[in-house]
């Protein structure tokens, strides 16, 4: 007989996926970056503003259909805000700890359910907004390599995740202390940055070193100008075998128009049958 | 397409030339592969091709046949892919990857989109456009990076050990395409310590020591021949003689004697081990596996397969969905410490290394075993003896070669003298000669200290006899 009593529940896990960019169609997909800025910044004013229970419930309103309204999943939401709430808890705790139960519980919820609503129209940027929107968007407003920047670091946030969990794993049977029981210890925090922190930035120096070269190699930053590609309405005119398998069914909308833009012009055009009779030709050396 | 005539190169704080005086000629339809031993400079061959060496001193000359195409100093007719594909790709989706290159070079977006397309057939990913680059296994990485060079339509294409991640199945794919670009008349110049996945393909052989070409052949250079993954072992007799010279026959090792080992209390069992992830499934499907004190085993499977989850489930990083694991006699919970008794080997030793000294590093474990003064210094020195690691001591980890990073982050995990070491692909990135010198360090290790050693690789071990079993682990199941 099996001896299955360490384990019995199947939990949910942690996944690598948590902010990270979500090709499937819909109207906040549609919407450029800098208007998906903009409604950050409204929202995030409003979450700042909101106090009273009512008020709250109209910006957790608003969010909710901002965030679902971008046809993203309860899991995903799941995954991208799941570290919030340990941060809930520890707010409501210290509330709880300086003003008494219950006197403390709804100033508690009100700081850490501000924070959330704070916290979610970004995400909604980063699981909408493509690299390439992303830079065109911050581009406005940014030096060009600097947008860059901000747009590869996000690309990198699952490998970085990785990364501390593998050092923390190996860590940890070498001795260090970093489980989380031992890190509410004050006296515990110089392993993490010594046993951990050390070897992820020495990860990351290395990361940043290999993809300035992989980005030199392809030309980043040689001409003054770039285009832009918009793959997502690209996607749209491509055969039905050609479209990625892991995109939902319907995703894909009908019509299509622009493929993406130059800089400073308009953009060329293409009709998206257009697009799709033209990628079939292949181009050899 | 390219000749490079009396390249030479140093480094800008380098004490000796990277390259000295290399001279060599690809076609259009040609490959070349270049191989050597790590830090022989084939790298740098391939940066230099590329225009990617700023400073230090450069003499010689590159000439491409492509005077239109090539713009000093960006040389758009060459395509360079790096050696970790990881890294090499700056955007979350594939197409969007395969965009950037062109986007960089102007090239307009209904353009790019016939380049994307044309790529994505190129490398067999069609029907990944939209695909999170995270969903995708170490091999379509690989190719992907590949891809992404494509779309920039060049015709000459560098690759630098492209094989190093990948499973027996992932080489032979990425052979197939890069048989095909061949075929439509790319040149190729590839750099890598594994050649067998390349005999058909490649036309000529370059062996680099020092900087210099040794020697140029039309058949796979004898002192190369790699081992393991095709049974090759038996082929080359050279090569075989020199693994014999570097450890003793498993006879003499000390063959885990089956009666002593049934008495023995297991040092790792697992019994019905599930353990899924969200949007991948599951990984493990029921492992049940006993590995009695001593034994070393080989945990083979392509990449993906749950080899590293496996490992992370017996080091007691990752709850199992269900099934119950013993170590040591000691059943893993959340709430056991290993500490101690599991040592724990990562494929990349800098994730492990952070003291100031190689000694600190090894001592580290031993002091938070609060062992006295004398031991921590005693038993140190012998881990970093056992590990061939002794004259490095003082050194700073982080300064150390690829090869003594390894010795020494082994050392460190040894230095408890762990009854069950875990290895995760600790042959990646080593050349032969590295390989060779490891295996004959985890040969000793039972011996030593009778450390059971449990290692998670892709690649069939040098020597198939230094394992007493082969496990393999394909679609979440033991074969």
């Amino acid at each position: 007989m099996r001896d299955h009593t360490a384990f019995r529940q199947r939990r949910i896990r942690t996944s690598d996926y948590a902010c990270q960019y979500m090709a499937v169609d819909s109207f906040v997909h549609r919407l450029g970056a800098g208007a998906k800025l903009l409604i950050g910044a409204l929202l995030g004013a409003a979450a700042v503003l909101a106090h009273e229970p009512w008020s709250l419930g109209v910006v957790l309103a608003l969010n909710a259909g901002y965030y679902f309204g971008a046809r993203l999943t309860l899991s995903g939401l799941w995954r991208d805000t799941r570290y919030l709430l340990v941060q809930s808890v520890i707010i409501m705790g210290l509330y709880a700890a300086r003003y008494g139960v219950p006197a403390g519980l709804w100033p508690g919820l009100q700081i850490a359910l501000q924070i959330g609503l704070f916290f979610v129209p970004g995400v909604v940027f980063l699981r909408t907004t493509q690299a390439s929107q992303m830079m065109r968007g911050l581009g406005k407003v940014l030096p060009y390599r600097l947008s860059f920047l901000v747009f590869t670091s996000f690309r990198f946030v699952p490998l970085f995740a990785r990364e501390i969990r593998q050092i923390a794993m190996a860590q940890r049977l070498r001795g260090a202390r970093l489980s989380g029981v031992d890190l509410l210890n004050p006296g515990n925090w110089r392993d993490m940055f010594h046993c951990l922190m050390i070897p992820l930035l020495v990860r990351a120096l290395k990361t940043s070193d290999e993809v300035a070269l992989s980005a030199e190699g392809r030309g980043f930053g040689i001409r003054p100008e770039r285009t832009y590609f918009d793959a997502l309405l690209a996607q749209k005119a491509l055969p039905d075998g050609d479209r990625d398998d892991d995109a939902p069914s319907g995703s894909i909308g009908p019509q299509a128009s622009v493929c993406g833009s130059t800089d400073r012009s308009a953009g060329s055009k293409a009709s998206g049958r257009g697009v799709a009779r033209r990628m079939t030709s292949r181009e050899d050396p | 397409m390219l000749r490079v005539k009396l390249l030479s190169y140093t480094y800008e704080r380098g004490r000796a030339p990277a390259l000295s005086d290399v001279s060599l000629t690809v076609g259009a339809g040609e490959c070349l592969c270049v191989t050597g031993q790590s830090g022989c400079g084939k790298t740098t061959l391939l940066l230099a091709i590329k225009g990617l060496l700023h400073k230090g001193s450069l003499t010689g000359d590159i000439e491409l046949d492509a005077p239109d195409r090539c713009q000093e100093p960006f040389r758009d007719s060459v395509g360079l892919v790096f050696q970790n594909a990881e890294t090499q790709i700056l955007c979350s989706t594939v197409a969007e990857e395969l965009a950037f290159g062109p986007e960089n070079l102007c090239v307009p977006p209904d353009e790019i989109g016939r380049r994307v397309h044309s790529s994505l057939e190129s490398v067999r990913l069609t029907g990944f456009w939209s695909r999170n680059v995270e969903r995708l296994s170490a091999g379509q990485k690989q190719r992907l990076a590949i891809g992404s060079v494509l779309s920039m339509s060049p015709r000459l294409l560098l690759l630098d050990e492209p094989t190093s991640q990948l499973d027996a199945p992932g080489k032979a794919e990425l052979a197939a395409v890069l048989r095909d670009l061949k075929r439509r008349g790319y040149a190729l110049l590839i750099a890598e310590h594994d050649l067998k996945p390349f005999e058909d393909l490649a036309d000529r052989f370059l062996v680099m020591e020092d900087g210099r070409i040794l020697s140029e052949s039309n058949r796979i250079p004898i002192e190369r021949f790699e081992f393991g993954a095709s049974g090759a072992s038996s082929t080359n007799s050279d090569a075989r003689r020199a693994t014999e010279h570097c450890w003793k026959p498993r006879a003499q090792l000390g063959r885990l004697d089956g009666d002593k080992a049934r008495r023995n209390e297991p040092a790792v069992a697992t019994d019905g081990l599930h353990l899924s992830y969200p949007g991948v499934g599951e990984v493990l499907k029921g492992i049940d596996l006993s590995v009695v004190q001593g034994e070393r085993i080989h945990l083979h499977g392509q990449n993906g397969s749950g080899k590293s989850s496996l490992l992370a489930c017996i080091a007691g990083a990752v709850r199992p969905d269900s099934g119950s694991i013993t170590v040591a006699g000691k059943k893993v919970t959340p709430r056991v410490s290993l500490f101690g008794k599991v040592g724990y080997l990562l494929q990349n030793p800098q994730r492990q290394l952070f003291e100031d000294t190689v000694h600190e590093e090894v001592a580290f474990s031993l002091k938070r075993l609060r062992l006295p003064a004398s031991a921590v210094d005693r038993q140190a020195t012998e881990a970093l003896e056992t590990c061939e690691a002794g004259h490095l001591a003082t050194r700073l980890p982080l300064s150390l070669s690829f090869g003594e990073q390894h010795r020494v982050a082994l050392a460190s995990v040894l230095a408890p003298r762990p009854e069950l070491l875990l290895l995760d692909e600790p042959f990646s990135g080593l050349d032969l000669q590295q390989r060779i010198r490891l295996l004959r360090i985890l040969s000793s290790l039972r011996d030593r200290y009778g450390t059971t050693v449990l290692m998670a690789s892709h690649d069939l071990v040098l020597d198939p006899s230094w394992s007493d079993r082969r496990l393999t682990l394909e679609n979440g199941t033991l074969a």
